[in-house]
């Protein structure tokens, strides 16, 4: 028993860690990764989706229903977002931080002075469950497997629907894109949503877990960065690779050094990846 | 007609004293507090307890009949504003006192600019204790009278085994220290230690480490947003072990945005709390939530602000100046006292610190608050035990355990 | 002369070659800015001149950012790490050896040092390795946290080089002031008045080196590399040379920048090299327009000012209204500021 039990429970540390990168790297996998706008406010739209689940929850949704109000929610938010101040910066993308970062700066002081320093949290759902030694919260154990789903139907949309099929065109060749008929700037602001709802759908799943204050996402924004960087340019090939090597060795290291060095041992080991595959993970699946 | 009548004498009786106060030449009292960023949460009782202290003395006549004008500047969490903003006070707004600073880094970052200026300076919030600073008084709870009230008293009732989770850095360590060095006077063993870095929000690693070594309980000193996040995730985890803290509860008021049984079986010994349920405490709510509705929690930082107003106050009367060498020569003669929310508490001449009334929060199931036990007048002894003495020698520095005063 | 005229005005405007006639250099006007800039004092009170000085003590990161980034086509995150790493040398140094000038020119001299060579390793890997675009970024964002992680917990004892204790998050203090060597026992010490003086004849010195530099052949090639890198290779350069150098050069300055911080306030800590911290210069040099060194030093002068009046006049909305300027800012002015202002005074 001891055996099966120390393995799972590096299994679930792994899974634990795998979870957090990928869910928090998939929307800026799309934003960023794909649309190449260096989204600052990446943590806010974690926040939104966050504080609407909890919201929605409390006013007597069941718990899946205001998760996906939440991300709805932020997708809606990250539609007017690009109408308003993305679709002005395409082409100059660095300029992206600076609005970014300013829309961030305005929306956690605006949450601040209008919804107060924090707001009561929810409960993590679905209880826990006893292997030896040790007790583990359900919902965690199941969270890596969320996050499977998430890309899986990521990977669905993108292959296998004609969005799929314009969103990648778009990006690849837009003004070819545009030659061929395609309403690029329609498919531009979906694709913004979808990764704002993305990250929405991130702050609902942990918001059960973490506290809910105006500066929550800031907690989502390094492991985002270095995710989808380390991942490289192709979303589907590179954040799965990513995360799970990245969450390996941080999970690794929290477990044998503690969590000191499982945070410098993340971005380390970041540092590392690049120099040795300066195109990122992706590129080493990626035949095309 | 008699209520008309009464109100009416009172205004009448209050307004020569209102318009004399308002003319004479006011006591100025520098704020720096973070009201935005990531403090913002655990500071804004604060700020009001400042404002609710100086609005009563204002209605009462003012310091020797001049009223106190507070000049805040919002250091939104930022500690180079700090820097910038007290230099603006020194050299723009001239204040007779600065009061201010959340975290340590914001104060240490502060006192040089406070003592190149010899500005008096009230720090008033719980910290890891040792800053021996001629300048510098503090009406914060220190390590000493937090936790060698709590450890003793939780390892006779659950067990002489525990466990320690701090965050990494000077305050964290530092308490730790303490605990280490309390749990070993008393007996007990240290069966672990975790240091978690500030920006951690993930602790399932730090779940099943607890698990595996089975403490009687678990010291939690956790600080900030992200890392609060511990106590659902163990709750998720069923950890289902008790838990001591000097600084949960008391100061983000952690029991109020979890849901309930995250929080169960938590002890903290704060010299203050809302739940605290005295004639002084109550009367202090009535009149806290009399002036700010919607305040979340009035904290034991809250508490600290506002008397740290009318220690000053204590201070200027006896000093009969608003001189800043004057004050400090009356605060380090002794006997300086308030009675405020936590009752009768007095600013000791030798460390510059203040006693304080500990009391024993145990979180209930349902987040409620029982008190077990109230310690009295609990003095902030270890400065002066390990050499300090501000009355006889000046100093400006902070010591810990281990490096102490040179003797 | 016609057909000069005309190619020059063909030219687009980030490319046009600054003057190399030295004298013409001192009509500049950021040079004359800079001259009138020691005048301040007859007219702003010590408070006024300590801010002053304190948002000129920014400017050497922005100019170092704007060299690398607009010149050079490197996204560094990386400025703050440096800027922490040059104080932390300037306090260890100058805790131990005290605060002679002596000592403490050599603290300075010392972190700059320590500057370079940790710009050169991290360099080294960055672009030898052929690490490209925003890869840069996130890898210098990853050395910074790195850096700020491990520094905060250094508070224990055990955490000291020589008599300076690293202290963590708490920071570092009581570091002296820089002086000069003074008449008899003296020395001066270069507090106020004279810390601006001092601040002051660096940044022009920076200022006319760095133009002089970016206007050299070296920036020119800098600046074809940056627009094209594969042709830069073809003709034969060595484009990773060029990038390290100057990596190197603008990591320094924000070393510069680290230093004079921490002589400034007695202080420095863990916070300054944060993920807020870092994206900081980054946003004055977008602001200000990243080809234009004098825009990088009026925008962080101007944004670090703002932000101050805006805490005194708009207490709680202070970060609200900030963010909304600069939203306002960089949705009208592609260019940034001082490029987008200098066009439409040129065209009047």
């Amino acid at each position: 028993m001891t055996l099966f039990t120390t393995i799972y429970s590096f299994l679930y540390q792994f899974g634990d860690s795998f979870a957090y990168l990928t869910l928090s790297a998939l929307g800026l996998a799309v934003i960023f990764g794909m649309m190449g706008v260096i989204n600052l406010a990446h943590g806010e739209f974690v926040m939104c989706g966050a504080y609407i689940t909890i919201l929605t929850a409390k006013a007597g949704l069941p718990l899946p229903l205001a998760m996906l109000t939440g991300a709805m929610t932020a997708a809606c938010v990250g539609a007017i977002l690009e109408y308003l101040i993305v679709r002005h910066l395409y082409n100059r993308l660095f300029d992206s931080i600076v609005a970014t970062w300013a829309v961030s700066l305005i929306t956690q002081q605006t949450m601040l002075i209008f919804a107060g320093p924090s707001i009561e949290g929810l409960s993590t759902p679905f209880g826990s469950f006893e292997l030896g030694d040790y007790s583990f919260s359900t919902y965690r154990a199941l969270l890596p497997f969320f996050a499977i789903t998430v890309l899986a139907a990521l990977y669905l949309l993108f292959f296998r629907t004609n969005y799929g099929i314009y969103a990648r065109a778009t990006i690849q060749n837009a003004q070819m894109a545009k030659c061929l008929g395609l309403r690029t700037s329609r498919i531009y602001s979906m694709t913004f949503a979808l990764g704002a709802g993305l990250a929405g759908l991130a702050g609902a799943l942990y918001a059960p877990t973490i506290t809910a204050v105006p500066t929550m996402g800031s907690s989502f924004i390094v492991p985002a960065f270095v995710t989808v960087v380390t991942g490289g340019a192709n979303v589907l090939l590179g954040v799965l690779p990513a995360a799970g090597f990245l969450g390996f060795i941080q999970s690794g290291m929290t477990a044998a050094f503690g969590q000191l060095a499982g945070q410098i041992g993340l971005l380390i080991t970041v540092i590392f990846v690049i120099r040795l595959l300066p195109k990122g993970m992706g590129h080493l699946f990626n035949r095309r | 007609m008699n209520k008309i009548r009464r109100i009416a004498i009172a205004c009448a009786l209050t307004l020569p004293v209102s318009l004399a106060v308002m003319a004479a030449d006011p006591v100025k009292l520098g704020l720096l507090e973070d009201q935005s960023g990531n403090f913002s949460l655990a500071v804004i009782p604060k700020i009001h307890a400042t404002e609710l202290a100086i609005e009563e003395i204002n209605a009462k006549g003012g310091i020797m009949g001049r009223p106190i004008k507070l000049i805040h500047y919002d250091t939104q969490s930022d500690n180079t504003k700090f820097q910038e903003f007290a230099r603006r006070l020194i050299q723009v707004d001239k204040p007779d006192v600065i009061f201010g600073a959340f975290s340590s880094a914001s104060r240490e970052a502060i006192r040089p600019i406070m003592d190149k200026a010899k500005q008096l300076y009230f720090y008033n919030n719980q910290y890891e204790g040792g800053v021996c600073d001629s300048n510098v008084f503090v009406t914060g709870a220190v390590p000493e009278q937090q936790f060698s009230t709590l450890v003793p008293w939780l390892m006779e009732k659950y067990g002489k085994r525990v466990y320690t989770i701090a965050a990494d850095y000077n305050f964290g360590q530092i308490s730790a220290e303490w605990v280490r060095k309390i749990v070993k006077e008393n007996g007990g063993t240290m069966v672990g230690e975790e240091f978690i870095p500030l920006s951690v929000n993930q602790f399932g690693q730090t779940i099943q480490n607890i698990q595996k070594v089975k403490p009687d309980f678990v010291m939690t000193l956790l600080v900030g947003n992200l890392q609060s996040a511990y106590f659902e995730q163990q709750a998720a985890a069923n950890l289902n072990l008790p838990m001591g803290s000097s600084i949960q509860v008391g100061q983000a008021y952690e029991h109020k945005r979890f849901k309930p049984p995250a929080l169960k079986n938590m002890y903290v010994t704060p010299n203050y709390i809302e739940e605290v349920d005295s004639p002084a405490s109550n009367d202090f709510k009535k009149r806290f939530r009399a002036k700010f509705p919607n305040e979340p929690y009035i904290s034991q930082e809250a508490a600290n602000a506002y008397d740290a107003v009318y220690i000053y106050k204590a201070a200027v009367e006896k000093a009969k100046s608003t001189d800043m060498v004057k004050v400090r020569k009356a605060l380090e003669g002794g006997g300086i006292c308030t009675d405020g929310p936590q009752g009768k508490v007095c600013m000791d001449p030798k460390s510059h610190h203040m006693s304080h009334t500990i009391y024993l929060a145990h979180v209930q199931d349902d987040h409620s608050i029982k008190f077990p036990k109230v310690w009295n007048d609990i003095q902030p002894y270890w400065l002066g035990q390990a050499g300090c003495n501000l009355a006889a020698k000046a100093d400006y520095s902070q010591y810990t355990p281990s490096s102490p005063p040179k003797k | 002369m016609n057909t000069t005229d005309s190619t020059k005005a063909a030219a687009p405007a980030a490319l046009q070659m600054p003057a190399v006639q030295p004298w013409k250099s001192l009509a500049d006007p950021m040079v004359l800015l800079i001259a009138a800039s020691f005048f301040t004092p007859l007219f702003f009170s010590e408070g006024g001149v300590s801010n002053f000085a304190y948002c000129l003590i920014w400017t050497f990161a922005a100019i170092g950012l704007a060299a690398m980034w607009g010149f050079g086509g490197i996204l560094s995150f990386g400025q703050t790490a440096f800027f922490g790493l040059a104080g932390y040398c300037y306090g260890v140094f100058t805790i131990n050896l005290g605060d002679s000038p002596l000592s403490t020119w050599m603290g300075v001299l010392s972190g700059l040092l320590l500057c370079m060579a940790l710009a050169c390793l991290l360099g080294y890997m960055i672009f030898y390795g052929g690490i490209k675009d925003v890869f840069i970024g996130i890898v210098t964002l990853s050395v910074t946290l790195v850096f700020e992680t491990f520094m905060a917990q250094t508070a224990g004892p055990q955490w000291a080089i020589g008599s300076a204790r690293l202290n963590g998050f708490n920071g570092m203090s009581s570091m002296p002031s820089l002086s000069l060597p003074g008449m008899g026992a003296d020395n001066i010490l270069l507090e106020g008045n004279y810390f601006l003086f001092m601040v002051l004849v660096m940044l022009m010195v920076v200022y006319l080196v760095t133009k002089k530099l970016l206007g050299s052949s070296f920036g020119l090639t800098l600046e074809a590399i940056r627009e094209n890198p594969h042709r830069a290779e073809m003709l034969g350069i060595d484009i990773r040379r060029y990038q390290l150098l100057i990596f190197i050069f603008g990591s320094t300055l924000a070393g510069l920048s680290g230093i004079l911080y921490t002589v400034w306030g007695s202080y420095i800590t863990p916070s300054s090299m944060g993920l807020t911290a870092s994206a900081m210069p980054i946003i004055w040099v977008a602001i200000g327009g990243r080809r234009s060194l004098a825009g990088a030093i009026i925008a962080t002068v101007a944004l670090l000012n703002l932000s101050q009046e805006l805490v005194v006049y708009g207490s709680q909305y202070a970060l609200v209204l900030m963010g909304l300027i600069l939203l306002v800012v960089v949705m009208t002015m592609p260019a940034g500021l001082l490029p987008t202002l200098r066009e439409k005074f040129s065209k009047q």
